[in-house]
């Protein structure tokens, strides 16, 4: 190895914070073995991190000292050789909050790079929701579900071990499956984490991803005023109050229009207004103010700042009424009450078809014993 | 010189709550967080001619990063310690400068808003000595998220008995590193304001209800306090969803009592009341404890002595979940028990 390697990995805040972690030492420890150096950092700006915002750790792996601090020369890598994405609905593009606008997920992909996904999707249904690049890189699935869990009780169901796998098979001049095994045994002294790496390895599937293939979005991005633009005491001016859902009536709060929030989700509210009793309680207890009031009384939720807690779900007493459905079964914002009033047979079907989409919820910590229970039927699905 | 208060009746159930938000979409906190609610409810509840001021904290870092604000109503940053003295100035300001004539007299709500760091550990001595300036209106509100959550959970003095924090790793060695009791934040300042008109706890599982509070509060005149236990996904380690539910459950099991204290007149509404009035009974702490990650290495025992404090507080205080004291008399008589 000649040169440096850098990795990034684009993880949901809080959920993933243990497992990015372990992934980012994992393969600097990984990488010692074999006489190189390296060093394991997460991003600054990501910092105070929130469950679910996107956020990044990097590794970076060099031959020698000098090579390491020429790359560490700068705040963060302006480019990488290896993009781990640890939740697929995070291929939509990323809005972290360290700054403004949307960013495209494989952004700082080299060319002939690999973007690294875990996902239950095949490659072709997850490049329509990846921005198009002007050169090629490939894609690697590991197939699974995103694992969630929080900052105090890690679920291990091996998926730091299975991408460190995945990364020997795709830069194996970084770091070879040998010396992450070797690793993996030394850290965690666990032969089954170890056969999961090698498992891993051997199973991922890869595909070439060619000039304007993907998504043909342009992100979202604007311009802030310079600090100097601002005005004196550093005030800037307070939101407008919302006005009216449309001209009939109803209403509608105006967002904050720097920061949407919507790519800190993974799954969605979908209203069934057929079953909806206007009980208020979806508006009422949201944490984002998404819940719009349209003119007759129902409730519809802003796509572009609802961030996906769930608490729409829980609170609403109409059994099947508000369901959360998993990001990737959607590619656009539309308001689902316009989709309801203009044809309310075919949103019946819709909804329905929706409610049998995978994957299911998995957001972490709901009570003690869930995780044991789940890696339980994870194993044997193995 | 008027020292008016704006009239603010209280919603008479949920379809009177008026449409308009003064703090809306775009902010940066984490899914299902349960203190944004708060911030929603209770300027929902003041309406658009109110003061914001924030001292260091989620609220503050989350909701208005650079050239950023998710605020309708005007919001100035004070520093972690100043959610007293920032509500004391600004309403001392707005006097002086419509008795100079230099604005409109009109009655302006003032809030200041605290987390349990900025309110219950460094501010406290403001917040007290503003209290006790009856000749000033406005309201302190304190959201607990019992950590300095905004830093990635560190323990502060509204921390419950053994939480998982980033001070207390449970390790072998030792299971329970935080070993002291939550304060008695509220309780501390109805009982040590006299002059204080208004004193509340809530919760804002119960929406209305908290809204009412933060609206008597605000009409009442003088300086006020409310204290609001907001469940928190990062810190306490739990699915977002389950943020209202987990206020519910602080409410049913007894760790967090609704009252308030209004012209010295101690009152407890909703669900505490019922508790108290024996026509609901207290669930087990138990239920609440174990759907959060942060109690996840607890075991019976430890369960059990968190159960036992929460009776002590139901069965043993002057006071039930307000006061903390035990009169001579009734130790005498448990001594001959």
């Amino acid at each position: 190895m000649e040169r440096s390697y850098a990795v990034e990995i684009v993880y949901r805040g809080i959920f993933q914070k243990n497992l990015a972690k372990n992934i980012a030492r994992g393969i600097v420890l990984a990488a010692r073995r074999e006489g190189k150096v390296g060093i394991a950092f997460g991003r600054y700006g990501d910092s105070p991190e929130r469950n679910g915002i996107p956020a990044k750790q990097f590794a970076i792996v060099a031959p020698n000292e000098e090579i390491l601090q020429e790359s560490m020369a700068q705040y963060e890598p302006k480019e990488v050789d290896v993009t781990i994405v640890l939740d697929d609905t995070l291929c939509k593009g990323v809005e972290s909050w360290a700054w403004y606008g949307l960013q495209p997920i494989n952004k700082l992909l080299k060319p002939g790079g690999t973007l690294i996904v875990t996902s239950l999707l095949e490659p072709d249904e997850l490049i329509k929701f990846i921005h198009r690049k002007p050169y090629e890189y490939n894609l690697a699935i590991v197939k699974g579900a995103a694992s969630f869990s929080g900052l105090w009780v890690y679920k291990d169901d091996h998926t730091d071990v299975r991408v460190l796998g995945a990364v020997a098979r795709v830069a194996p001049e970084m770091v070879s499956l040998g010396s992450i095994q070797q690793m993996i045994l030394r850290e965690w002294k666990n032969e089954l984490k170890a056969t999961s790496a090698e498992k891993s390895y051997s199973r991922i599937t890869m595909r070439k991803v060619l000039p304007h293939e993907g998504n043909p979005e342009e992100p979202y991005s604007f311009v802030l005023p310079r600090w100097y633009e601002m005005r004196e005491g550093i005030a800037i001016p307070a939101i407008p109050v919302g006005g009216k859902y449309n001209e009939e009536g109803g209403f509608a709060a105006t967002p904050n229009p720097y920061f949407k929030k919507f790519s800190t989700r993974t799954m969605r509210p979908v209203v069934d207004f057929d079953k909806c009793v206007k009980c208020t309680l979806c508006w009422l207890q949201c944490p984002d103010t998404c819940y719009n009031v349209t003119p007759d009384g129902y409730y519809d939720v802003n796509l572009d700042t609802c961030c996906g807690c769930g608490v729409c779900e829980a609170v609403c007493p109409v059994d099947g009424c508000i369901t959360m459905i998993h990001e990737t079964n959607f590619t656009d914002h539309k308001s689902q009450w316009k989709m309801w009033k203009q044809d309310k047979q075919a949103y019946a079907k819709w909804v329905d078809e929706l409610r049998r989409s995978r994957p299911p919820r998995s957001h972490g910590f709901q009570y003690r014993g869930q995780y044991e229970k789940e890696l339980a039927s994870i194993a044997e699905e193995r | 010189m008027s020292t008016q208060t704006q009239v603010l009746e209280p919603f008479k159930g949920v379809k009177k709550v008026p449409l308009e938000e003064y703090f809306t979409a775009g902010h940066r906190t984490c899914q299902g967080c349960e203190s944004a609610l708060v911030m929603k409810l209770m300027v929902k509840a003041a309406g658009p001619r109110t003061i914001v001021l924030g001292s260091t904290g989620c609220m503050y870092v989350a909701n208005t990063t650079y050239y950023s604000t998710s605020w309708v109503v005007p919001w100035m940053h004070t520093q972690l310690g100043s959610s007293g003295s920032a509500a004391l100035g600004t309403a001392a300001g707005l006097k002086a400068l419509m008795r100079k004539g230099k604005i409109k007299e009109e009655p302006i709500n003032v809030i200041a808003f605290c987390g349990d760091g900025g309110g219950a550990d460094m501010g406290l001595s403001a917040i007290s000595a503003a209290l006790t300036h009856s000749e000033y209106n406005f309201l302190i509100l304190l959201y607990d998220n019992e950590s300095y959550a905004n830093t990635d959970i560190q323990v502060s003095g509204l921390t419950p008995w053994g939480a998982h924090t980033t001070f207390s790793p449970p390790g072998s060695m030792r299971r329970i590193l935080h070993r002291r009791w939550k304060k008695n934040v509220a309780g501390m300042l109805a009982a040590g304001h006299p002059e204080c008109r208004y004193v509340a706890t809530v919760c804002a599982s119960y929406a209305v209800d908290m809204m009412n509070k933060v609206r008597k509060a605000l009409s009442i005149g003088g300086p006020t306090f409310i204290h609001s236990i907001d469940p928190c996904p990062k810190g306490w380690d739990y699915d977002p969803m389950l943020s209202h539910e987990l206020g519910e459950l602080a409410v049913l099991t007894g760790v967090w009592p609704l009252y308030e204290v209004e012209n010295g007149v101690l009152k407890l509404y909703g669900k505490t009341k019922a508790i108290a009035e024996g026509r609901q009974k207290r669930l087990p702490v138990r239920e609440y404890l174990l759907r959060q990650g942060r109690f996840a290495h607890f075991t019976d025992e430890d369960i059990e002595y968190f159960q036992s404090k929460i009776d002590e507080m139901w069965e043993k205080w002057l006071i039930p979940g307000v006061i903390p004291f035990r009169k001579e008399l009734e130790k005498e008589l448990e001594k001959e028990e």
